[in-house]
């Protein structure tokens, strides 16, 4: 199985720079033996007298197409191991068209106008000029098209799904297309250049039966590609299988579909369903209430669920779940079920409607069916009207844009949290955001101010606000982003993963012009279960003196540099922990022109991070005065940038100060020694 | 092309089978997914470029920008600034191979500089603010996305060639001989 530098989420790393500048060099040598380092070919394809543009484009096309789909369909690589760029419509759409004209008048692309200016091209360097110049020109008009963001945003979305076709189908077809516009091409030049070397020839023969012959093979190796790449991973990973596979034969580890669709509507709050599908296919059809997770993160992933209550598998067919549950079993995971015939069962005996049944249902059954309709139709039906709704399932931490939480208002199960201030929230807040003060959240635990309140208060406090285990929560702040991701430290203590905070602020979403509302929302208390082991990463003074000293412990003192080195001080001492480094939490936000405070980069967060801690799965204790601050680079570390490791010392500094016998550094002290 | 052949040195070579090239572009760009897990792009280098110029120039004003100021204070650390080096690198390999490096602006015999320059340029300055609204150019969304089959890649790709024949005959005095 590969493993991608993207998949690793090593794009940023100087390896990933070498590979990609090799990369490059065969990009710009295939260019240019293709001839696309003259203008004057380039724009042949739009009089119809050098055709080469069609053909290179698409025989390159289909080639990664088909190689890929073969590099899946053999096992070797997964799709969640490759970046989907998101389709907007609303901006694709302009931007192709804009693109078009650029194009047809400059004669040059981006990629082919590095091979000009490579080969002497005057023109191409005149055109990478004014390149810089239209993305510089984007920059500063980006608030007058960013609307344009919001029409047709779709997520990852696959072609053949908005078609309504299978895949391998889709491909085929795909083919023949581009087969055909290489006929039509040769032919298209003959009729105005009167030259067509390959028209009709062996060559163009032999090349157009071979790519269908190849297309058409995807349908023997994979009749449905997911199955085929869950045995093939199978394969891969031998599994000590047969106690396992003889339990899974007879059924002791299933649960029926009505049994799950009926624990699923009654809310069971210690019931985690997961769909181990590609992100893809989850996007486009789920059973509401489920989470999308990566078999690569199942286990860590559903730590927190390990041996209590219920975890349920499902993928399309039964294959996939089978392996990832043996798989957790093997990690002393006893919990983990298995949907009896997956999705497709779901489908065909919960929620198929009643009068396509074969055979008739007693009332009571019926009553049973509809029910469940109602209760999942909403985000199982069919891709379209699933689409809107997709984000709010994706299961893991995370931040979301502006543009992301406007296209899931309205979802079933998504509540959004405001932590402005009360005056600021009740002049406007996003329509049906819940006000809440984050310190609500923090209290004083046995003498110490300001820690995150233990699992019994905390769900007392979301069941005051309504909220339940199975919501999409996204938490909104002022300017601090902080204070969101110190509510999140909440939602993670209570096992709550489904949650993400929003980037930018609410500064950000006023920015953009997007509906605001004064209107109180209507909340009814709910009964917020109570999650005791769901924490495993708060830490208290004990743990942290065991790691001092520790090779590869990194300990990160994200306050203010004056804080860190003593210079000021509003603790019972100044400096910070010995070994404890400073990255000041302000180096990971990007402050934008009205106050909206943003993450940076991922990119650039992953490298200034790599520089500081050795490797993903270091040990990382943050921390500063209060908890406050640390939440946030607690948040970049695990959530954004994957450190699988990271402890959050929430009694930070106030603590450590106040305990005496505890050692600390402090520059200004140093100084004074050494006088 | 009469310029080519005309050549006394031998002259430049000729372009290779466009549908064996059309092959090798694919296994890099099959490469590229496999290796890095992202495929091809142009655009998004030459635009990290652009905000290192605009850091160079106005920095607090460039970080504090919506855009480019997500890229940090070192826009140049990105994978594609590296892969569009490597593609002038390759370009430059390819075209001393086939003694096709020429300095030279290419246009129709009958077409004066200044209109074929001023052409390009422009042509530059909305291909460049197109791609960035488009979230990438013929590499990275047309190519790379549409290889992935990704509605709005594909999409792009439509529009982009329906534009481009609809804009053509307006601008095909550059080609005149």
């Amino acid at each position: 199985m590969i493993n991608t530098l993207y998949g690793l989420d090593a794009l940023g790393t100087p390896q990933a720079f070498l590979l990609a500048l090799l990369i490059g060099v065969g990009f710009g040598f295939a260019l240019e033996r293709a001839g696309f380092s003259s203008s004057r070919r380039l724009a042949g394809v739009f009089y119809f007298t050098d055709m080469a543009v069609v053909k290179v484009m698409f025989s390159a096309l289909i080639t990664a197409l088909l190689g890929l789909s073969y590099l899946v369909g053999f096992g070797w690589i997964q799709f969640d191991q490759i970046f989907l760029m998101p389709t907007l419509y609303g901006a694709q759409i302009v931007g192709g068209l804009l693109f078009g004209v650029g194009f047809v008048m400059g004669a040059w692309c981006p990629g082919t106008a590095a091979v000009g200016v490579a080969a002497g091209r005057i023109d191409a360097l005149v055109f990478l000029l004014g390149v810089v110049g239209g993305s510089i020109l984007f920059n500063e008009s980006f608030a007058l098209v960013l609307p344009l963001y919001t029409i047709g945003d779709f997520g990852t979305q696959m072609a053949y799904t908005t078609v309504g076709m299978s895949r391998n189908g889709f491909i085929l077809m795909f083919t023949l297309v581009a087969v055909a516009a290489f006929w039509l091409s040769e032919w298209a030049e003959k009729v105005r250049t009167g030259r067509a070397p390959y028209r009709g020839s062996p060559f163009l023969k032999t090349y157009s039966f071979a790519l269908v012959a190849l297309a058409g093979g995807l349908f023997v190796l994979s009749p449905d590609t997911t199955e085929a790449a869950a045995k093939s991973a199978a394969a891969v990973t031998p599994v000590d299988e047969k106690a396992l596979m003889a339990s899974v034969e007879q059924g002791l580890d299933h649960i029926e579909p009505e049994d799950i669709a009926d624990r699923l509507m009654a809310g069971e709050s210690d019931l985690v369903l997961v769909d181990v599908r590609p992100a893809a296919e989850f996007n486009a059809f789920h059973i509401r209430g489920a989470v999308n997770v990566p078999l690569a993160q199942l286990a860590q992933t559903l730590q927190p669920h390990k041996n209590q209550g219920l975890i349920v598998l499902y993928s399309n067919g039964m294959t996939h779940p089978a392996q990832a549950r043996d798989s957790l079993q093997r990690q002393g995971f006893g919990n983990v079920y298995l949907l009896t015939d997956g999705l497709v069962g779901f489908r065909d005996r919960c929620l198929k409607p009643v009068s396509l049944r074969p055979e008739p249902l007693a009332t009571v059954d019926a009553a049973r069916v509809n029910a469940w309709r109602a209760f999942f139709d909403a985000s199982a039906v069919s891709a379209k009207s699933d689409v809107a709704t997709a984000p709010v399932h994706a299961a893991m931490p995370r931040a979301v844009e502006t543009h992301q939480l406007a296209s899931m208002i309205g979802a079933p199960g998504l509540k959004i949290i405001d932590l402005r201030p009360q005056p600021e929230y009740n002049t406007a807040h996003i329509p049906g955001s819940i006000s809440l003060n984050v310190e609500s959240f923090r209290g004083n635990i046995g003498g110490t101010p300001s820690v995150l309140l233990p699992p019994p208060m905390l769900a007392a406090q979301f069941s005051l606000l309504g909220l339940q285990s199975s919501d999409s929560i996204v938490i909104v702040s002022g300017e601090k982003l902080y204070d969101t991701t110190l509510a999140g430290m909440a939602f993670e203590r209570m096992g709550h993963m489904n949650y993400a905070v929003m980037n930018g602020g609410y500064a950000q979403w006023v920015q953009e012009g997007r509906p605001t509302d004064t209107t109180l929302p209507v909340v009814t208390n709910s009964k917020y279960p109570m999650q005791k082991n769901a924490d495993n990463f708060t830490v208290d003074f004990q743990a942290v003196v065991a790691q001092l000293g520790k090779p590869g412990v990194v300990i990160i003192d994200v306050r203010p540099t004056d804080y860190y080195t003593g210079k000021k001080s509003d603790e019972a001492r100044a400096g910070h922990i010995p070994g404890a480094i400073s990255r000041p939490f302000t180096e990971d936000l990007v402050i934008g022109s009205n106050k909206a405070v943003s993450f940076k980069s991922t990119a650039v967060l992953t490298e200034a991070y790599s520089r500081i801690i050795p490797s993903k799965d270091s040990m990382v204790i943050v921390h500063c005065r209060t908890g406050h601050q640390a939440s946030q680079t607690y948040f970049v570390l695990k959530r954004l940038l994957g450190y699988t490791n990271v402890r959050w010392y929430d009694a930070g500094w106030t603590e450590w100060a106040a305990r005496p016998e505890l050692p600390i550094v402090s520059e200004t002290q140093d100084i004074k020694s050494k006088q | 092309m009469p310029t080519e052949t005309d050549n006394p040195h031998g002259g430049p070579k000729p372009y290779a089978n466009p549908y064996l090239v059309g092959v090798l572009l694919g296994l890099v760009l099959l490469a590229s997914f496999a290796i890095l897990g992202a495929g091809l792009g142009a655009s998004g280098g030459i635009s990290r470029f652009a905000a290192a110029l605009s850091m160079s120039v106005a920095p607090s004003h460039t970080l504090s920008s919506e855009y480019f100021g997500k890229w940090g204070e070192n826009p140049l650390h990105y994978y594609l600034v590296f892969m569009f080096v490597g593609t002038f690198v390759g370009g430059l390999f390819s075209a001393l191979l086939a003694n096709r490096a020429r300095i030279q602006v290419e246009r129709g015999a009958a077409s004066s500089v200044g209109r074929r320059l001023g052409y390009a340029l422009a042509g530059g300055i909305i291909v460049g603010f197109a791609s960035r609204l488009a979230q990438g150019c013929t590499s990275g969304q047309a190519l790379t996305g549409g290889a992935l089959l990704l509605s709005g890649s594909l999409v792009f790709l439509v529009c982009l060639f329906a534009s481009g024949y609809a804009a053509a005959w307006f601008v095909k005095k550059q080609w005149h001989d």
